[in-house]
């Protein structure tokens, strides 16, 4: 994966006064789809800026196709950004707005191209409304077309998949997939790890600003899976619910809590979850809510981080 | 396939075209109806006052003096600040500036664009309310001088206010107090300093008009013809030096 890195970042650190957001983190990236993941706050967008040139970094290096995109402005033909933020230019059509970013990239069809781009994220381009108008899923595709009118080889999207609704996250994950498989370096950014889970990638992982794992995702989701985990049951039969599972050895640890509250600790939370209902069945047991304490993104990080 | 050979190469756009992109984009995005019309508003008081002049002894005198005093003391500063340090401020604010920052276009082009979008707009509701102020005042004498000290304040100001909105958070602020005291205090107070001042240059073009006293006297009519483009300059370099360095949110 990593024989032809399109990016390359080596020994990266950025800060910012006293607070670290970056911190020696080190990767190659090649050709196909690659999500960078990691909780809001884990310096992934600010590893994004560095990767583009928006910012530089304050140790390390960031190269780009061999160059370096913060001191050579080339290399912002190569590099196909859409941003995080929400904000856009109030008084342009999505047309406009892509428009404008191909001919910066002069282009020699700018509005042809902004068509194009716009048909590629399933906008039509005939739209006439402003963008202030548009779903932020809408605007999050107009972000993303306005990324690929130039046709780069290196895409860099931050969070592109926010805002939309489930089809249009598969139409867009589709799209990932289609420009990575045509031999572009697309990195991915995201907060959530099912978005993650299907643009089926190799997968960079940041935590607190540092590299908290890289590599294949079923590596990390086997990772995730083997963690310790907590899980709160309510049922009407919660003894013997417990009694099961502690002889099945699908739980290491439970505590009652109240009448019908089970918190049950494991360390294989797949074989817990396959277990659950059939092992209620055969009690009799009704289960009302099953749900994972600790399974929030920031605590599998922390998992990571801390292995 | 492999996209790094197959990509389509975007050549770096020429010159003209980028830099008209980015002018008609600061304009639209910008330039907006309600800061027009506060600025349009502003203009038309400066053809009230000219009316009242038009009784006075020495219209002349009386009409260049309220130029400097409204025209090149208040109206031309106060209006190209308010354009000049939001043209680009409000996109950092907004964190806009990414989609400009990312391309393959020379840094100097986007202070070159907001300079050109904020006298676009500043020069016509500014600078020709000062010449219409001239003639209101029967003072037609005046007009032309006014109307060029007017649109060079305006270039050498948007210099300035381009690299502060650059330069500062809220440079608004920044700018009131330049304006403030900088120029309409200390070029008064302080011997020598109005030679310092854009509004000390700006004052020295209405010499060239007869028999008009110069209470600030910078320098000569000529010389405020190189020094004030030479500030529009000197603020451009200064605004992109800052936008290459800058680090983009």
């Amino acid at each position: 994966m990593t024989s032809e890195p399109r990016i390359a970042a080596e020994n990266v650190s950025k800060w910012f006064g006293a607070l670290v957001a970056v911190s020696d983190v080190s990767f190659d990236v090649g050709p196909g789809v690659t999500a960078l993941l990691g909780p809001n706050g884990a310096g992934k967008s600010t590893m994004f800026r560095m990767l583009c040139g928006l910012a530089r970094p304050s140790k390390g290096t960031v190269r780009v196709l061999g160059r370096d995109p913060r001191t050579d402005t080339g290399v912002s033909r190569l590099i196909g950004l859409a941003p995080q933020q929400e904000g856009v230019f109030e008084p342009l059509t999505a047309r406009e707005f892509v428009a404008l970013s191909a001919k910066l990239h002069g282009l020699p069809d700018p509005w042809g191209a902004a068509g194009a781009a716009l048909e590629r994220v399933h906008l039509d381009p005939s739209d006439t409304r402003r963008l202030p108008t548009y779903s932020k899923g809408m605007r999050q595709r107009a972000k993303v077309a306005q990324a690929i009118v130039h046709d780069p080889p290196v895409l860099v999207l931050d969070e592109p998949l926010t805002g939309l609704d489930p089809r249009q996250r598969m139409d867009m994950v589709a799209l990932f997939r289609g420009l990575g498989s045509e031999g572009r370096c697309v990195i991915v950014s995201s907060h959530v790890l099912h978005e993650v889970e299907r643009l089926g990638s190799r997968v960079l992982v940041m935590s607190q600003g540092r590299l908290a794992a890289a590599g294949d995702f079923r590596e990390l989701r086997a990772l995730m899976d083997d963690r310790p985990m907590r899980v709160r049951v309510r049922t009407d039969r919660p003894r013997e619910l417990a009694g099961s599972l502690l002889a099945a050895g699908t739980v290491v640890g439970v505590r009652l809590d109240g009448a019908d509250v089970l918190e049950l600790d494991t360390a294989d939370a797949r074989a817990l979850s396959h277990a659950l209902a059939p092992v209620a069945r055969e009690q009799h047991a009704r289960l009302f809510e099953v749900q994972p304490l600790d399974a929030d993104l920031e605590g599998v990080f922390r998992y990571l981080v801390q292995r | 396939m492999n996209a790094v050979d197959t990509a389509p190469a975007a050549a770096r756009p020429r010159s003209l075209v980028s830099l008209l992109a980015l002018y008609r984009l600061l304009l639209r995005t910008q330039i907006t109806l309600s800061r027009l019309l506060g600025i349009a508003a502003l203009g038309s008081l400066a053809v009230v006052i000219g009316l009242f002049i038009r009784w006075d002894e020495n219209p002349n005198q009386a009409a260049a003096d309220a130029v400097v005093s409204y025209g090149l003391g208040i109206l031309v500063p106060f209006a190209t600040l308010w354009l000049g340090t939001s043209v680009v401020g409000d996109l950092v604010e907004d964190r806009l500036l990414v989609y400009l920052w990312l391309k393959p276009v020379p840094r100097w082009q986007l202070p070159a664009a907001a300079m050109l979008a904020t006298i676009s707009a500043v020069v016509p509701l500014t600078a020709l309310p000062l010449a219409a102020s001239a003639f209101a005042a029967g003072a037609a004498d005046i007009a032309w001088p006014a109307f060029l000290a007017a649109s060079l304040a305006a270039l050498a100001y948007s210099g300035v206010f381009v690299a502060a909105g650059l330069w500062f958070r809220r440079a608004i602020w920044w700018g009131l107090a330049f304006i403030l005291i900088w120029e309409n205090v200390a070029a008064y107070v302080v011997d020598g300093l109005a030679r310092f001042t854009v509004i000390g240059w700006a004052s020295s073009v209405l010499g060239m008009a007869p028999d008009i006293e110069d209470e600030l006297e910078a320098g000569s009519a000529a010389m405020a013809l190189v020094v004030l483009p030479a500030i529009a300059i000197a603020g451009w370099l200064i605004a992109t030096w800052r936008y290459r360095r800058a680090d983009v949110d």
